[in-house]
């Protein structure tokens, strides 16, 4: 249960940033390598992390101590960790398993677990599923920052705007869609065309909601 | 008369918050349609009468089953638009979602109204009922861009009261101890569950505020009135005894199914055709909730809104309508009027079971109950994955051929004539759409 808590964690851009650094790490490394996979083989197989003497078994090392050391370093890697009592658990090694076999052995079937760290078109495009709207593009004011005439545009309307958000917004009781910017205390809209002006409201500005993705559909 | 003495309770042995959404469907309608707000806009222009109005058209007199030709002397400025289902039902559903991120337990009474149990919540948000009530009403204010009027107090017939006390976009809270305060300028027929003929009756005693029909002792409500009416009575003096039902409707008494078409038709197979289309569409809701009728109602509807029906009872329940087109059409044979203009018809199905206990008699050909249970299992899900009437029965084909409405009424909604790359008449992405030009 644990373990497949972790992945969903691994989602977050924190646990991200280290499964690379790591690879850069371990990638250059073979003998480690091959002793991550190693145990990862053994977890797969077994559904457990081996112990400190197993380790040694399957690292063909005699003394406690190179193990130890081992274990230390994959440790600072982020690959496992250990409890209050020593053992093992592991950490990013399913993903690990997953890059080594395809450099190595080969596409491992996917296993239900590999596929529980995967999102949805849906989940990927909406956060507040309850606060979203579509909206069809029709001006061509925010071209250069690629949203063209005709695009479906996914409107949050839980989000508060923040500097740079492309928002929908009533101006003066005219409605547009720009580029939300803050300057001290005024607001400017801005326009990714040169052939629009920046608006800078004067009497009213209401924020209907921030843009939260495009989607352009060819086929 | 004495003034009667007040009515007080210090805590809230339970809080119960009515949700109320103001003027539904036309607040949908300005929420994706945001040029039409502070404008009297009206819905229903499919139909030729008034589905729902606006604040600001229920300001200039009109109102709900109003004719749209009445509509435009009163206010030739509103502005008709055909009903949009799809839209008000997504936004429907969203404002129960999001008032089940308060408390989960949620009644969804109506497409617009829910019962909210918020007892207990209190240390959870660190505030008040009102306070919470507050947050819920401007939660679906930012997200959805409509209106609720939010009434909470001690049980669901005062939350009900409270509700209703201002709108729109009224927020009251109706305290323990000034309940009293509510009730006694309150007429007893205003009352959830008491009606004409009840507040008649009551006046003979004397009662004609609800709080003094609140102020009778039990053994004149167990005397005189039956045992809802002592149910309401507990309500009003703030013991709640109707409990907040959280499971979304599941066992329906009655399925019905109605279509109104314009302009009125006298045409025999075109009114056959509408009434074979109800029977399908009710079919097909009562095998998504596996059940099946043994009693069916047929009617039609005049210009005149005169209905005439016929009731036909079966000997075995289904709900496939092959087994039901003959007996269709000879109870259609018996309310149908060649003279006459009709303009809609209606199926109603009930005597509701469910479908898996269905006793089978000696003379049934159980064989053709398999063969047509298989082939309706193809037909449903046909269905669900290229929608609604993908196969349907003959009968039901001038309805296909002929348009629903006619002229300018038969408008569509715009959500169905926008459609984006991919969407088709049948099927769209199930979110609203803005229409804002940008």
């Amino acid at each position: 249960m644990q373990f497949l808590i972790i992945l969903t964690i691994s989602l977050t851009g924190e646990r991200l940033f280290a499964y690379n650094h790591f690879m850069v790490n371990i990638a250059n490394n073979k003998k480690i390598q091959v002793r991550v996979k190693l145990i990862s083989d053994f977890y797969r197989k077994s559904g457990r992390m081996p112990s400190f003497s197993e380790i040694g078994q399957l690292f063909r090392l005699k003394s406690k101590n190179s193990v130890f050391k081992i274990v230390n370093k994959l440790e600072k890697t982020g690959l496992l960790k250990r409890d209050h009592k020593g053992r093992l658990i592991p950490l990013s090694m399913k993903q690990h398993t997953k890059v080594l076999g395809t450099i190595e052995a080969g596409f491992p079937s996917p296993a239900e677990e590999e596929l529980i760290d995967t999102i949805s078109l849906d989940d990927l495009l909406i956060q507040n599923k309850d606060a979203t709207f579509l909206l069809k593009v029709t001006g061509d004011s925010l071209k250069d920052a690629g949203i063209l005439p005709g695009d479906m545009v996914i409107v949050d309307k839980s989000l508060n705007p923040v500097n740079g958000d492309i928002v929908i917004a009533q101006v003066d009781g005219e409605w547009t869609m720009k580029i939300f910017k803050k300057r001290g205390n005024s607001i400017i809209l801005m326009p990714a065309n040169p052939k629009y002006k920046p608006i800078q409201p004067k009497n009213e500005l209401k924020v209907a909601g921030v843009v939260a993705s495009v989607i352009r559909k060819y086929k | 008369m004495p003034y009667p003495p007040p009515l007080t309770i210090d805590q809230w042995p339970r809080a119960i918050m009515h949700v109320d959404a103001d003027a539904f469907f036309t607040s949908c309608e300005q929420a994706i349609h945001p040029e039409l707000k502070g404008k009297p806009v009206i819905a229903g222009k499919e139909r030729g009468i008034v589905a729902a109005a606006s604040y600001e058209a229920k300001k200039r007199g009109i109102e709900r089953g109003m004719r749209l030709s009445e509509v435009k002397k009163l206010c030739p400025d509103a502005i008709l638009l055909p009903s949009d289902y799809e839209t008000y039902s997504i936004f429907s559903v969203r404002m129960f979602d999001i008032m089940r991120r308060f408390s989960p337990q949620v009644e969804e009474y109506s497409i617009d109204e829910a019962f909210i149990d918020i007892t207990g919540m209190r240390r959870y948000f660190h505030s008040s009922y009102g306070e919470i009530a507050g947050r819920i009403q401007k939660t679906i204010e930012k997200e959805l861009d409509i209106t609720v009027s939010v009434g909470v107090s001690l049980s669901k017939v005062l939350s009900k009261i409270a509700s209703k006390y201002k709108k729109p976009n009224g927020l009251t809270i109706i305290a323990g101890r000034e309940i009293h305060t509510y009730l006694s300028e309150l007429p007893v027929e205003k009352v959830w569950g008491i009606g004409a003929n009840t507040s008649a009756f009551l006046k003979k005693f004397g009662i004609h505020t609800a709080l003094e029909f609140t102020h009778k002792d039990e053994g004149f409500i167990k005397r005189y009135l039956s045992k809802p009416y002592l149910e309401i009575w507990h309500e009003l003096n703030g013991r709640s005894v109707y409990p907040v039902i959280t499971e979304p409707k599941d066992d329906y008494k009655s399925i019905s199914k109605t279509k109104t078409f314009t302009p009125p038709s006298s045409d025999e197979g075109f009114i056959f055709a509408q009434l074979s289309k109800n029977l399908e569409n009710a079919c097909i809701k009562a095998r998504r909730y596996n059940l099946c009728a043994n009693k069916v109602i047929i009617f039609l509807r005049t210009q005149e809104y005169k209905d005439t029906g016929i009731e036909i009872r079966l000997n075995r329940p289904t709900a496939y309508p092959l087994e039901l087109f003959d007996l269709l059409r000879d109870g259609f044979k018996k309310v149908y009027n060649s003279r006459a203009l009709y303009r809609a018809t209606g199926i109603v199905l009930s005597g509701l079971k469910p479908n898996d206990n269905i006793q089978y008699s000696l003379f049934d050909d159980t064989v053709k109950i398999v063969k047509m249970n298989r082939i309706y299992s193809v037909i449903d899900e046909l269905s669900d994955r290229f929608g609604k009437h993908t196969i349907h029965h003959a009968s039901s084909l001038p309805v296909k051929i002929q348009a629903q409405h006619e002229g300018e009424r038969g408008d569509t909604p715009y959500r169905k004539n926008s459609l984006f790359k991919g969407e088709n008449k049948r099927q769209r992405i199930h979110m609203p759409v803005l229409n804002i030009k940008v």
